[in-house]
This record gives C-alpha cells, structure tokens and sequence, in this order.
C-alpha cells in the first residue's frame, strides 16, 4: 500500500465548484427565501467561470443544491438547444457529473432563463429561474436602498400608478416579460423576465421555485402552493400574449408559447419556444412511444387552473 | 431533434473557442511568463480588478484571453472564488510601506521627501520607431535626443531621492536591512550586475529602472512618514481613532457578503480597490471637471512594497509571507466644510498593483461620496455599483444573448396598443 493509495484523487475543484462555505450560505439563504415567500434575500454571490449577466445566479442556486441523484435539464429562451445553455448544462455536469435531460417530466432541477417549460412541474421538481434584475420597483425607484424601504412597507402605490399611467397612454398594460406579481399576498415580485404567458404557472405550483440574480447579489423564491397574483385592476385584467392563429410549423401545435420567424416578404412562420416539449410532440408523431406530461395550457388556449387568468371587462 | 441541436450547441461552442485559440496562437509557460515580466502595469491592472495578487495567473489569465482585459479579470475572480480563506494578514500602515515612488501635491517638500520613482509622467510620448529597426530600447539612457532619456533621468532623479531618503535613515538601518532581500531574490543578468529583482513582484522594476550604484540597489526601498500624519499633528485632519484596527478577520468582507447602502467603510474601499479602472476614472473624472469638489488636492500618492504579515496559528509569532505591491492615493478637499469640521477632509483608495489612474480617482469618489448632498453620479450606491469591472462588463455582454421571448412579449403587447390607436 503507498500513501497514494490512501489519497484522494486530485479533484481540482470541489464538488459542484463552489466550496463548502458558499454553499451552506446560499442554501442557508435559500431557506430564508422560502420562508419569505417572495423576499428578495442579499447573499454574497461568488465569481463563477461564467461572465456576470449570464445565469450566474441561477448557476449558484444550482449548484448550491444539486446533489449526485439528480436530473438536470438548462434551457433558454425555451430551448435546450441554445448555446448559452449548452454551456451551462456543460459546466453543471462536468463540476458534478449529474445526468442531464431535455425531458421537463423527468428533470429534477430545472434550470432557466426567461421560461417555464410547457409541460406542467410536479411535486419535488426544482425550477431555477436566472434573474438579471431581483427589483421590480426599479424602473419607479432605480435608488435600491430606497426601494428596499418600499418593500418593508408594501409601499407599492407607486407600480399601481404606472399601471393606470399605462392604461391611461396605451389603453393597456405595457409589462411585457417580467410582469410583477404579489406573492402570499405580501412582497412585490419579479418573475425573472419570463413572459406573462408563464406568470400563471407561477400561482399555487406544485413545485418549488427559486429566483437568483448573481449580479444582484439578491435571491427569492416561491415555495410550493404559495398564491402569484400578477397586478392587475378590478376592472381591467392582467392578459397572457396572445397565440391564438399561431400553428408551430414543426410540429403543427397551437396555443403554447411560440417563437416568431420573420420571413421575407413580411410575413412570419412560428415555431414553440419550448423545445423539450417539440421533440416530444415529434416523437409522437413518429409513432414512438412517448409520454407527454399534462400542459399548462390546452389545445383551445386555456390555463389549467381556472380562474387564475381572468377573462372580460 | 433537440437532442442532435443539443449537441449542436456544445460543437458550436467548441468550435468558437477552437477559432479563437487558433486566432490568438498557442499559450505556453514562456509566454505567460514574458508577460508577468514584460507588462508589470497590465498584470497590476488584472490583479487589482480580479483582487488576487497572483501575477503569474494574473499573466496567465492575460495570455488565455488575448489580452481581453475584462475576460482576465473574471478568469481571475473566478479562480479566486475557489480558493478558501485561510489566513489574515495584519494591517498594514502608511509609514510601513517600502515606496518606490511617492508624490505629494501640497506640499513643495513634505518628510521624507517627494520621490519620483519609475514614472513615464515626464517623458516625451514619442513612439520609439527606431525599436521596429533593430534598435534596443533598454539601452536608452546612452542615446541622445531620444524620448527615453527624459523618461531615464526622471529615473535618475527618483534614484537620488531614494538615496537621499535612504541616506538619512542608513543609522537605524543595520542588520535587520541587510537581510531583507535574501541572497535568492537577487538575480544576476548580463545587461546590469545587480538588479533589484523581489519575486514576484521583481519583475515591475526593469533592469535600467536602478541607476543606482549596485550596493544602493541592495537596499530595500524607504519606509516613509504619512503626510497626512503631519496634518493630523497639526489640526488640519481629523484625528484617527485611538484604539488599534481590530481583529482583520472581523472586518466585513465585501467578496463574503452583499454590499448594501449605506456600506461599511470597509465595503467601500474594498469596492473601490476591486473596481474597474475605466469606470472610477470615467465618475472620477466627471468630479474633477466640475460635477463635484471645488479644490480636490493630491495630498499624498505612493507606490510601494507591503509586506504581507502573518501570525502563526500555534506560536502567534508574527512573520512575513511575502511581499506585494500595492498603490494608494489620498485626496484632501480644501473646500470649505460644515461649520466645527476641520479643515481638511480626506478621500483614500488603495489597490493591489501599480495603478495611480485608479487609485487617484478613487480617492476623489471617496471624498465625494461622503459629500452631504453628492451629484447622483456620485453617491455611493451608484458609484461602488456601477464601477463593479466584473458585473458590469457582464451585464453588458449579456445582451448578446437571445432575448427573442421577452421580444416577443413586448412586441405583443406594442402591436396590440397600435391596433387600439387605429379603431378607437
């Protein structure tokens, strides 16, 4: 037996990259996220070998709780093909060797910037979403020691009158992606900038949902079966982008979330952002046996759960 | 077919590195290592911005990137936040500083005397041509009429004040001098005998930077007085606290825990010896042309040696673990204060590393941000966030990235608001 037996394999980094004080500080603060529903919790934030800006802060939480049973799946923009999360899928598995998957059903821990898959998360799933901006005051108050004062007393009079400024100008509420919400009737939120077609999906999951802005230094989350109100008047609602007459031209689905392809000639073909849930739909068609989760949203465009999304006025 | 574009992902991006490193040339030791010797000032900058003194990976990080200065800085940070803390070092103090160069602009002579240093401040900016002809531009203290004459005797000047400064104190210079460059940190080159070579901060102090005679070139740079000691004795300044700095590793840690407003002292200056040289010039500079102080005054600039100082876990013995460069400006306003304050007010940036452009502007910021009532530019949220060399260079990059579902999320809602607009 020689003393090299008895060591270690050399293992440049540690397991899942950060080192064992950074992640018993984010899980610590993950822990008081949770239990602050929609409280935006400072942490330290690390360098990661990622630039700034780019899913750093989802990478952490990621990082901070993934463990060696789990799946992982990375999207972008919806897809699993897109190089920036080919990248950061990459850089999860070579630091922890975790398997990895384009299947939402199956993934443990999903990993995203700007979506929620289309396919519904269930109990245990863990959805991560990137954040570039935790502060939803900040166009009102760019200041964010004062917006943090806001926060502290609910002072939200503020978002309410830009909503009836937008009302007042355009007719209609502006917010595109990122429209803020109320969580358990408290704390003002930024859903990351997923678009307000997966705002609903948000309210009454059945998954946990952890948002982590690494630029920002600030993460939050919304635990499970926790209410999302995205802000609205009682007269005049908040509305989801509408899909109606859209058809995928891959797989010829209606009705979820869909890419724009400008064509020549000013026209546009169209195409679902969610590409986990296109491969599924193909492999269907084929006539290879797949299972595809409940969705969402039905063929006829209706959210699953009723009376999340108000219709009239 | 996600799956095949999945990996058509990962080939696009090994493919991308692949050009890059084709384009860039091969990374070898030696090219690391003429950078760490050739570029002390780039490597300082890296080290500063990346806050690890390394040189060797700070010209590492250069070399990897192409000179990419902001991708060094995140290669080094992000090696940084994989090395645990294992020590603090003890504070160290103004007058401690071995200091190769220290100016001051308010006084005509201050203690200790102005030391020039290595500085190109008087130099001619004259491109040397004559170098792409074969010419060695080492050799320029022998040719005439060229610009690095003027640059060689500022050097000479600054050798004189060294040796004055030293000269003075050569009493209380004995044993405990000649030992603090061991035999091992000398080199020995063909192009001069003695060469005051620190490793591994040698290599900033070229080998015609020492004009001086070889047994001069042996000593260690002064130790110096603080001008702003000799204000503080005379009112101008505001005394120090009486009590010691506590216990370093109580310090809070801004790379250890979120900065919020408004920070702790040592939050802002850790900020500011992180921070983006462009950036704290470009608010800096907005202060100094006229959004800020009326009088701001370089009180005191020194580059210098700090030697890194700890105690032995078990014996509590302190000693050194080496020694490395650092920079520090401070400013004093001159303007009037408020009614009851002294008359002078101090702004202090340090950094690891060389970098007077920094350190100077830092130190107007500071005192800036201190102001009761700053220009917004100014105040401390803004400039310790926005100077953040590695969040904001991200931040900005990051647009690269696909947006097309927040796009389309807003284009939803505009083409909708313009359909409003046509039927009313």
């Amino acid at each position: 037996m020689t003393l090299a037996d008895l060591a270690h394999p050399r293992q440049d980094y540690s397991y899942g990259f950060l080192d064992a004080f950074a992640r018993r500080e984010l899980r610590r603060r993950i822990l008081k996220a949770i239990a602050i529903p929609g409280y935006q919790v400072p942490y330290a934030s690390r360098e990661l070998p990622i630039a700034r800006g780019w899913g750093t802060g989802g990478l952490q939480a990621t990082l901070s709780v993934v463990g060696p049973q789990d799946v992982v799946k990375v999207i972008d923009q919806g897809a699993d093909d897109s190089v920036n999360a080919a990248n950061l899928r990459r850089f999860i598995a070579r630091m922890t060797g975790v398997e990895t998957t384009t299947d939402t059903t199956k993934a443990t821990i999903i990993q995203s910037r700007h979506r929620i898959p289309e396919e519904r998360m269930d109990k245990g799933q863990l959805l991560v979403l990137q954040v570039p901006d935790p502060e939803p005051l900040r166009h009102v108050q760019p200041d964010s020691s004062q917006a943090r004062e806001m926060h502290a007393d609910a002072d939200y009079a503020q978002m309410w009158l830009s909503l009836y400024e937008q009302l007042v100008r355009f007719g209609r509420f502006m917010q595109g992606a990122s429209y803020p919400v109320i969580v358990n009737g408290r704390y003002l939120m930024s859903p990351s900038p997923i678009p307000r077609w997966d705002t609903p999906a948000l309210h009454q999951s059945a998954h946990l949902t952890i948002l982590s802005a690494g630029r920002e230094k600030r993460l939050y989350a919304v635990p499970p079966f926790t209410d999302v109100r995205p802000i609205e008047f009682s007269d005049v609602f908040f509305q989801v982008e509408d899909q109606a007459g859209r058809v995928c031209t891959l797989t010829g689905a209606g009705q979820k979330y869909m890419d724009e392809l400008p064509q020549p000639g000013g026209e546009s073909r169209f195409r679902i952002s969610d590409t986990g849930y296109v491969e599924k739909l193909l492999k269907m068609a084929q006539g290879e046996p797949t299972k595809i989760g409940p969705t969402y949203y039905d063929d006829a465009g209706q959210f699953w759960m009723p009376g999340v999304i108000k219709v009239g006025a | 077919m996600a799956y095949v574009a999945a990996r058509g992902g990962e080939q696009a991006i090994a493919a991308a590195e692949e050009l890059h490193t084709t384009l860039n040339g091969p990374l070898s030791a030696m090219l690391v290592r003429s950078i760490e010797r050739h570029l002390p000032y780039l490597v300082d900058r890296v080290m500063g911005e990346g806050s690890l003194y390394a040189p060797d990976l700070a010209a590492l990080a250069l070399a990897q990137t192409g000179g990419d200065l902001y991708e060094a800085v995140l290669l080094l940070r992000a090696y940084r936040s994989t090395q645990p803390r294992i020590a603090y070092a003890l504070p160290v103090r103004q007058s401690e500083l071995r200091t190769v160069r220290r100016i001051s602009a308010a006084f005509k002579d201050i203690p200790g005397g102005q030391i020039l240093g290595p500085s190109l401040d008087y130099s001619h900016r004259l491109l040397r041509l004559d170098v792409l002809e074969g010419q060695e531009a080492g050799s320029g203290r022998q040719e005439a009429g060229s610009g690095r004459q003027e640059a060689e005797s500022g050097r000479q000047e600054a050798g004189s004040g060294r040796q004055e400064a030293g000269g003075k104190e050569a009493g209380r210079r004995t044993q405990e001098e000649a030992g603090w460059l061991p035999s091992s940190e000398l080199e020995v080159t063909d192009s001069s005998p003695r060469v005051l070579v620190q490793s591994p901060a040698a290599s900033s102090l070229p080998s015609a930077a020492c004009p001086l005679p070889p047994v001069s070139c042996l000593l260690p740079p002064p130790t110096l007085p603080a001008v702003a000691d000799w204000q503080r004795e005379n009112g101008l300044l505001a005394q120090l606290p009486e009590r010691d700095p506590c216990d370093p590793s109580a310090l809070p840690d801004v790379t250890r825990e979120p900065i919020s407003f408004p920070a702790p002292r040592a939050h802002r200056l850790q900020s500011l010896a992180r921070a983006d040289t462009g950036g704290v010039l470009a608010l800096g500079y907005a202060s100094m042309r006229g959004y800020g102080m009326s009088h701001p005054t370089v009180n005191e600039l020194r580059l210098g040696y700090a030697e890194v100082t700890l105690r032995h876990p078990v014996t509590g013995i302190a000693f050194s673990a080496g020694r490395v460069r650092v920079s520090q400006a401070e400013i004093v306003d001159t303007g009037a204060g408020a009614p009851g304050d002294t008359p002078l007010r101090l702004g202090f940036t340090a950094t690891i590393g060389w970098n007077e452009v920094k350190t100077i502007a830092g130190a107007m910021l500071d005192l800036e941000m201190s102001a009761p009532n700053p220009h917004p530019a100014h105040q401390e949220e803004f400039v310790l966030y926005h100077t953040e060399p590695v969040e904001s260079s991200g931040f900005c990059i990051h647009y690269k990235l696909p947006h097309y579902v927040t796009f389309g999320s807003a284009l939803d809602n505009l083409r909708k608001a313009a359909k409003t607009g046509e039927t009313p």
